[in-house]
C-alpha cells in the first residue's frame, strides 16, 4: 500500500500510487477520498461552509481529538489499546490546577502535570509488559483508579485555570500568524509522531510488535521496555491534549472521564485505517479519520442536525469503518494462514 | 475401479465379514505451493477394521486424514463413501457422512460438562439438563466409560477427555473415526484402556484409522497397516504379516542416492576435504524441563553442522528454545548451558542474540517474519534489533546495502524486493527469515526445520548456505524431522527421543535405518 509508512511508501511516485489505489485501495485512501468528496459537496450545498473562518473552526474543533488520536494510534499500531487516555488527560491537569489555586507556581504545576501523566503511563505499561495482562482491562481499570484518586486529591468537577497564567492558556487560545494554536499544536505533534513512527528504529519496532509480537521477540526486539515506552508516550500526548483543552475551555472538567470521549478517539483511529489487529496504518490515518469526523460534525452544526441523529450517524460510520477494516484485513486465522 | 454398492455398515460385526470398503480414496493428491503433500494415493477402509497409518513426519499421514475428514480438499482424485462418490466442502459434510476425526489436542469446550460436550453441534432447541445428562449417562455406560456426565470437561484428565471426545463421535453416529496420535498424552494404563475401547468400537462395526508414531502400538492394535513415505503409499498389508523391522524399512526405504539431498551432499563433499572442527562453543548439560526435556546433554563445536533428528515431541525444538531464551516462562528444572565454557541462562531472546546465538524458527508464518513489511525491512529490522546494528534514526542507505547483500547471498528472488513478504513463495520467505537472523552476525546458528514448506528447488540452496556457514567457522545446529536432510548436511547426528539425546552418529556411519531405529519408541 502506497501510503503505508511501514512499507517505505514515501518513495513511490504519484503514478504508482494511482495504480495501487485502483487495485486495492488502503483505508486511508478510501477515507481521504470520502473527505474530499464531502468537502466538495458541502462547499457547494452549504452556505458558509467553505469560508476560511469555518474551515479553521473545523480544524480547531478536532485538534484535541486528533492529539489524543495520535497517542491512541501509536498504541493500536502496537496491538494495544489505552482506554485511560481521557482519565490521564483530566487527572494530569486537575491536580496541578487545584494546587495552583493553593499557590503552586506555574512552572512547578506544569512539571507536576508531566510527572503525573508519565507516571500513570509508565505504570500502565509496566503492568501490561511485565504482568502480561490484557491492555484493554488494565487501562479500563486504570481509568477508574485514576479518576477516583484524582477526584480524591482535587475534589471538584471543574477546576479553573488561573486567569494570570497566559503560558498555560496560550496553546489553547493563542494565535500564531493568525492560525489558532490548537491547530499548530496538533500539526507539530502529528509531524513529530510521523517522524517517530516512520524514521526511527523504535517506530519500526512498534510496527514489528503490532505485526507479530512473537516474531519481534524472537528477532531480539526488547518488547517489555518498548511497551512501557509506548504507554508513557500515550500519556504524554494525553497531557498535551489536556493543555490545549485548558486553553480552549479555561478549565479542566473531571466529568469528561465519565463521557464517551475515549470512544470518539478510538473512532477516529480505526476510521483512518489503523487496524485493531496491529502493525497497520500511520499518522495519516489519524489525520484523515479526524478530518472525516470534523467535516461531518461541522456540517451537522451548520445544518443544525440534532444530536440524536448525529449519534446515529457517528455509530454507523464506526460500524462501516470496522467492516471496511475487516474486509481489507481478514482476521480469520485459517484464511490468513492458508495464503499459499 | 468398480462402483461398489452401499452396504449398511451397522449390520457388519467383524472385520472378516466386511467385503466392500466403507471408504475408498482413489488417486488422491494434494498439492501445497507446487509440492505434493500426498500423491496418487489409493486407500481403502472396511467397516469393523482398525487401519493404522504410519510414516515419518511429513510423509502425508495428516494430509490424507484431513482430506478424509473434509478439513482440506484434495487437489486431484476422488473418494467414495459406501461406494458413492463423496464431495466434502467442509468438515460438517464429512461429519454428516459419519466421518469423525479425534484430534491430538482435544477440541472440547472446557467449561461445559461432559454431557453438553457430547451433544455439542447437535443441540435441540430446548433441552433439559436432566434429559441431557441421562442420555449422556446411558451412552457413556454403553461404551464402558466411567465418567460423570455432569462434570465440566476442564476437571477431567486427558484420558477421560479423550473418552468424551470418542463418545461424541459415537453420539454423532460416526462410522469412520480417525485417531491422530491418540496415545501421545496417555499413561500406560490409560493406553491399555484405550485399546480396549478401540477394539470395542471395531466390534461395533466402526471403521478406524489409527495414526501413530509408536510402531509397537500400531502393530498391536491394527488389522491392516499402510505405510506412507514422501506423500506416496508404499505398502498396505495385513498386520500379522508385518514386523517392526519391515515397517522401519518401508518407512525410510527410499533410495537415498536418488534424492536431490544426496546429490547436493555429494557435490558439496566431492573433492573438498572434510571440514576440521574447531573449539567447543556450546555445551548443554543435563538440562531438564518438565516432561518434555529430560537430562538432555550435547555439545556443539565451531565449524561443524550438527543435525538433531527426532520425532515431533522429542524435545528438539524445546531445547533450542531453552538455549535461545525463547520460552515465555523460565521452566528449566535443572542443568546448565555453557557458552564457550561460561554458564549462561537467557530469559529473553535479545540476550542470546547479543551473545551471538541465532534461532531460525520452524514456523515462519507464526513467528518468523513481519507480514506487513517488505523484504528489505524484514532484513533490516533484524540488524536494528542487535546491539551493534542499532541506531535511533533509520538509514535507507544501510537498509538497502544490507538487503542487497543478503538478497544476493541467499539468492532471494529480486523481482520481488518491493513486494510484501506474504506475496513471496515459501522458499523465498524462508530465505528472508534466514537473512533476518544472519544479518545479526551470529556465531551459533540453530535452524529448526530449515526446509519445511520450501519448494524443492530451493532446498539445495538453503543446504548450501548451511554448509557455507560451517565453513566460515560458525557452529550450526540443524533440527529436522526429515532424515535425508539430516543425513546429507550434518557432520554429526544426534538423535532425540522422549526428551533425551539417545544416540550419536558421525556422518560416515549414519544410515536412515540406524537413525530411525534410535528415534522411534
Amino acid at each position: 500500500m502506497a501510503l503505508d509508512a511501514s512499507a517505505g511508501g514515501e518513495s513511490k511516485s504519484v503514478g504508482s500510487m494511482l495504480v495501487q489505489l485502483l487495485r486495492k485501495p488502503s483505508q486511508e485512501q478510501i477515507v481521504l477520498l470520502l473527505v474530499l468528496a464531502l468537502l466538495v459537496i458541502f462547499s457547494i450545498s452549504l452556505p458558509g461552509f467553505s469560508t476560511l473562518t469555518n474551515l479553521l473552526n473545523l480544524v480547531r474543533s478536532i485538534s484535541i481529538l486528533g492529539i489524543l488520536g495520535l497517542g491512541m494510534g501509536l498504541i493500536v499500531i502496537s496491538r494495544g489499546i489505552d482506554l485511560s487516555m481521557v482519565s490521564i488527560m483530566a487527572a494530569a491537569w486537575s491536580i496541578p490546577l487545584n494546587q495552583m489555586e493553593a499557590g503552586l507556581p506555574i512552572g512547578w504545576a506544569i512539571l507536576l502535570s508531566v510527572f503525573i501523566a508519565v507516571l500513570i503511563g509508565a505504570i500502565n505499561g509496566i503492568v501490561i509488559a511485565f504482568v502480561e495482562a490484557p491492555p484493554l482491562f488494565v487501562t479500563l481499570a486504570a481509568s477508574f483508579v485514576i479518576y477516583g484518586v484524582a477526584f480524591w486529591i482535587a475534589p471538584a468537577w471543574v477546576v479553573y485555570a488561573p486567569k494570570n497564567a497566559p503560558v498555560l492558556l496560550y496553546p489553547g487560545q493563542g494565535l500564531l500568524f493568525g492560525i489558532p494554536m490548537p491547530i499548530i499544536v496538533f500539526l507539530v505533534a502529528a509531524t513529530v509522531m510521523h517522524l517517530f513512527l516512520s524514521r526511527t528504529s523504535v517506530g519500526r519496532f512498534v510496527y514489528g510488535q503490532g505485526d507479530n509480537p512473537e516474531a519481534a521477540r524472537l528477532a531480539g526486539i526488547p518488547l517489555r521496555p518498548l511497551i512501557v515506552l509506548e504507554y508513557a508516550i500515550v500519556a504524554l500526548l494525553a497531557w498535551l491534549a489536556g493543555l490545549v483543552w485548558i486553553g480552549t475551555t479555561g478549565s479542566m472538567q473531571m466529568s469528561i472521564t465519565q463521557g464517551t470521549m475515549v470512544f470518539d478517539v478510538i473512532l477516529v483511529v480505526v476510521l483512518g485505517g489503523i487496524s485493531l489487529i496491529g502493525g497497520r496504518g500511520s499518522v495519516l490515518s489519524v489525520v484523515v479519520g479526524c478530518m472525516l469526523i470534523g467535516t461531518l460534525l461541522n456540517a451537522f452544526t451548520i445544518m443544525d442536525v440534532n444530536s440524536e441523529v448525529q449519534n446515529i450517524i457517528r455509530g454507523m460510520v464506526l460500524l462501516a469503518a470496522i467492516l471496511l477494516d475487516n474486509w481489507l484485513h481478514p482476521r480469520d486465522e485459517e484464511t490468513a494462514r492458508q495464503g499459499d | 475401479m468398480s462402483e461398489v454398492l452401499s452396504t449398511p455398515v451397522a449390520n457388519v460385526t467383524s472385520a472378516s465379514a466386511a467385503k466392500e470398503p466403507v471408504l475408498r480414496v482413489v488417486g488422491g493428491s494434494k498439492i501445497y505451493g507446487g509440492v505434493h503433500a500426498i500423491e496418487d494415493i489409493d486407500f481403502d477402509l472396511y467397516a469393523g477394521e482398525v487401519h493404522a497409518l504410519v510414516g515419518e513426519n511429513g510423509a502425508g499421514k495428516s494430509t490424507l486424514s484431513k482430506a478424509i475428514a473434509g478439513a482440506i480438499k484434495l487437489s486431484a482424485g476422488e473418494y467414495y463413501v459406501d461406494g458413492k462418490l463423496a464431495n466434502f466442502d467442509k468438515p460438517g459434510d464429512a461429519l454428516a457422512a459419519g466421518i469423525c476425526m479425534v484430534y491430538q489436542e482435544t477440541s472440547l469446550v472446557p467449561t461445559m460438562s461432559a454431557a453438553q460436550n457430547i451433544e455439542l453441534g447437535n443441540e435441540k432447541l430446548i433441552t433439559s439438563f436432566r434429559t441431557l445428562n441421562i442420555q449422556a449417562q446411558q451412552l457413556l455406560q454403553s461404551l464402558n466409560f466411567h465418567i460423570d456426565p455432569a462434570t465440566p470437561v476442564a476437571l477431567l484428565g486427558t484420558a477421560k477427555r479423550q473418552m468424551v471426545e470418542i463418545a461424541r463421535a459415537v453420539y454423532h453416529n460416526a462410522r469412520i473415526i480417525i485417531f491422530d496420535e491418540p496415545t501421545a498424552s496417555l499413561t500406560p494404563e490409560e493406553i491399555v484402556h484405550f485399546f480396549n475401547l478401540v477394539r470395542d468400537l471395531r466390534n461395533r462395526g466402526v471403521a478406524i484409522i489409527y495414526i501413530s508414531h509408536a510402531l509397537e502400538e500400531s502393530l498391536q492394535i491394527s488389522d491392516r497397516i499402510t505405510v506412507l513415505r514422501d506423500g506416496r503409499l508404499v505398502i498396505t498389508a495385513k498386520t500379522p504379516e508385518m514386523t517392526r523391522e519391515k515397517l522401519v524399512r518401508h518407512m525410510v526405504g527410499r533410495d537415498i542416492k536418488q534424492t536431490h539431498y544426496a546429490r547436493a551432499a555429494e557435490a558439496a563433499r566431492g573433492g573438498t576435504a572434510r571440514r576440521t572442527r574447531g573449539a567447543k562453543v556450546l555445551t548443554v548439560e543435563n538440562v531438564t524441563m518438565g516432561m518434555v526435556v529430560k537430562n538432555m546433554s550435547f555439545s556443539v563445536y565451531a565449524g561443524e553442522v550438527v543435525g538433531i533428528a527426532g520425532l515431533i515431541g522429542s524435545g528438539r525444538t524445546e531445547i533450542a528454545k531453552i538455549i535461545f531464551g525463547a520460552l515465555k516462562r523460565n521452566l528449566i528444572n535443572g542443568g546448565t548451558i555453557k557458552l564457550r565454557g561460561k554458564p549462561v541462562r537467557y530469559r529473553v531472546p535479545k540476550q542470546a542474540i547479543d551473545a551471538g546465538i541465532a534461532y531460525i524458527t520452524e514456523d515462519r508464518k507464526l513467528n518468523g517474519f513481519f507480514e506487513t513489511m517488505v523484504v528489505d525491512d524484514n532484513v533490516y529490522i533484524g540488524k536494528l534489533a542487535t546491539k551493534t546494528g542499532w541506531r535511533f534514526l533509520l538509514s535507507k542507505l544501510t537498509r538497502n546495502k544490507l538487503a542487497s547483500l543478503w538478497v544476493e547471498r541467499l539468492k532471494i528472488s529480486t523481482l520481488q524486493r518491493s513486494a510484501r513478504i506474504v506475496e513471496l513463495s515459501g522458499g523465498n520467505q524462508q530465505k528472508v527469515v534466514v537473512a533476518k537472523s544472519l544479518v545479526q552476525d551470529p556465531s551459533i546458528i540453530i535452524f529448526d526445520e530449515p526446509t519445511r514448506g520450501v519448494d524443492v528447488g530451493t532446498i539445495p540452496e538453503i543446504h548450501a548456505q548451511i554448509r557455507r556457514l560451517a565453513e566460515e567457522g560458525k557452529a550450526v545446529v540443524v533440527i529436522s524431522s526429515y532424515l535425508p536432510e539430516v543425513l546429507s548436511i550434518s557432520d554429526r547426528i544426534l538423535v532425540a527421543r522422549l526428551g533425551r539425546i539417545v544416540a550419536e552418529f558421525d556422518a560416515a556411519s549414519a544410515t536412515e535405518d540406524k537413525v530411525m531405529y534410535a528415534a522411534i519408541h
